[in-house]
């Protein structure tokens, strides 16, 4: 016979989790509301998406050049963000750190986090000036918010077999941390890493908006003059197709690295 | 007489307070194969851990007489291999207590690599060298370990099941290099196995626990050797 479980055995943590977030959503739809106005809404949207056609590739040149700007904002801070990152998340890794250092690298990432990378961006411009080195400076910033958690995490998890085994064998601390802890780590690291260039590129098309460089200030020109919605739309396209290639790569060398890791399991 | 490596001197252990053993009193002598066999369960493990002196034991007490302690070096039977990392770099795993952190930062000394690479080859892994350990099949991983172990230049070699994934020539190929490589520079090598076949065949002492046995053990002098 099947042991009857207490009806409230089911409500584990991740359980109850669920049913508050489902809970907060639902009850969060009546404040949800238009302007009470009586507009035609499809009638809207149409007219307005029909300036976007077709997109004007007259500016091909331009959109490139920004485009290629965007890229390279996204390489650098991307680098910058995984070197200054690696250091960081030791010091927040539970498995790693010593309490005393722990709680404040923590505390840091946290407020990191907290700031909206288009927020890094305006501090940034205010700062060193409308150019994109402010770019730079924003997301790598915004980035360490969350691969530093990232990383931390990943060291966390990973499996320490190996270094205990180094250790045993005569290796010291440090030496056990980087042939025994990190092989385990990288293929994570690396994946992490390259989800964080994807999303670089994109946060990197948008902070221009505020003049921190890249295709941004391109978008906020032809959003603000009229009649230049066909441009605007050839820019969106183009971010389209990068962001796109970017996600196919990544989805490749992340799944070799997955087959890689899984091996041959006897 | 030659002086043992290691003894034992009325050593009790237990798991999870289950007695295993008692009144152990055994030295471990250089030129010596002492296989350890008995049925799962039976704290093989548990015994060469506490030989490593990774547990403390309960009753008695293990004598390290080893000028050095990583002149004693165990290949676990987990294993407990860098996954991410090539075969060679988990090889030359073993060499890092001869080494400084920042004389092996960026890479090995040549003199390494090199014995690395010829532990590789005589234990049939040339081609693996540069693959990651985690596409290795397990008889492989295991070469691996015990490759990395080897590195170390251990007297006192402690290995854990080192063959109970490869097939019984390639497992006696592999018990005749270690045996071959730990007593031929006078060392002790402390096995334990499943195989009584590779048992005759090499060990010089067997130490059989058994629960039947009041004490938990029996042990065994398998000298002269009948085959060669």
């Amino acid at each position: 016979m099947k042991p009857e479980l207490p009806w409230h055995s089911r409500f584990d943590l991740l359980g109850i989790t669920f049913l508050i977030f489902l809970l907060g959503a639902l009850g969060a739809l009546p404040s949800i509301e238009g302007s009470g106005r009586d507009l035609d809404y499809w009638g809207n949207l149409s007219r307005f998406t029909s300036q976007f056609f077709p997109p004007d590739w007259s500016i091909l040149n331009r959109t490139l050049e920004g485009l290629l700007e965007t890229v390279q904002i996204a390489l650098v801070s991307t680098l910058l963000s995984i070197v200054i990152s690696i250091v960081l998340s030791v010091g927040a890794a539970r498995t790693i750190a010593p309490v005393w250092l722990l709680w404040p690298t923590r505390m840091i990432l946290n407020v990191i986090r907290t700031i909206p990378s288009l927020l890094w961006a305006l501090l940034a411009v205010v700062i060193v000036g409308s150019n994109p080195l402010a770019g730079v400076i924003a997301l790598t910033f915004y980035s360490v918010g969350y691969l530093a958690k990232f990383f931390s995490e990943t060291f966390e998890a990973a499996d320490t077999d190996a270094q205990q085994a180094l250790r045993s064998l005569g290796a010291s601390p440090l030496q056990a941390f980087q042939f025994g802890l990190w092989p385990n780590a990288r293929p994570i690291i690396w994946s992490h890493c390259l989800w964080m260039l994807e999303y670089n590129v994109r946060s990197a098309s948008i902070i221009g908006y505020v003049g921190a460089g890249g295709i941004g200030l391109h978008l906020k020109l032809y959003a603000e003059s009229a009649d230049s919605w066909n441009k605007f739309s050839l820019v969106l396209l183009f971010i389209l197709l990068i962001v796109t290639v970017l996600d196919f790569t990544g989805e490749k060398i992340r799944k070799s690295i997955r087959d890689k890791l899984e091996g041959q399991k006897i | 007489m030659s002086t043992a490596l290691l003894t034992t001197q009325e050593l009790g252990i237990t798991i999870n307070d289950r007695p295993i053993l008692k009144s152990l009193n055994l030295s471990f002598n250089p030129g010596t194969f002492v296989a350890i066999t008995g049925p799962s369960g039976s704290g093989k493990t548990t015994l060469l851990r506490t030989l490593a002196g990774e547990l403390e034991p309960v009753e008695g007490k293990v004598v390290n007489y080893l000028d050095c302690p990583t002149r004693l070096a165990m290949i676990f039977q987990d294993l407990k291999l860098g996954d991410g990392a090539t075969a060679l770099t988990n090889v030359l795993g073993g060499s890092l207590g001869r080494h400084s952190f920042l004389s092996t930062l960026f890479r090995f000394p040549a003199q390494e690599q090199e014995k690395a690479h010829r532990l590789l080859a005589k234990f049939g892994l040339s081609g693996k060298s540069n693959q990651w350990t985690s596409t290795l099949s397990r008889g492989e991983k295991q070469r691996v370990a015990a490759c990395r172990t080897l590195l170390t230049q251990p007297q006192l070699l402690l290995a854990d099941e080192p063959v109970s994934s490869l097939d019984p020539a390639l497992a006696e190929e592999i018990l005749t290099n270690l045996s071959n490589s730990i007593l031929k520079q006078n060392g002790c090598l402390v096995c334990a196995l499943h195989n009584d076949e590779q048992v005759t065949k090499f060990a010089d002492l067997v130490l059989r626990l058994d629960p039947s046995d009041p004490n938990g053990w029996m042990l065994e002098d398998l000298k002269p050797k009948e085959v060669g």
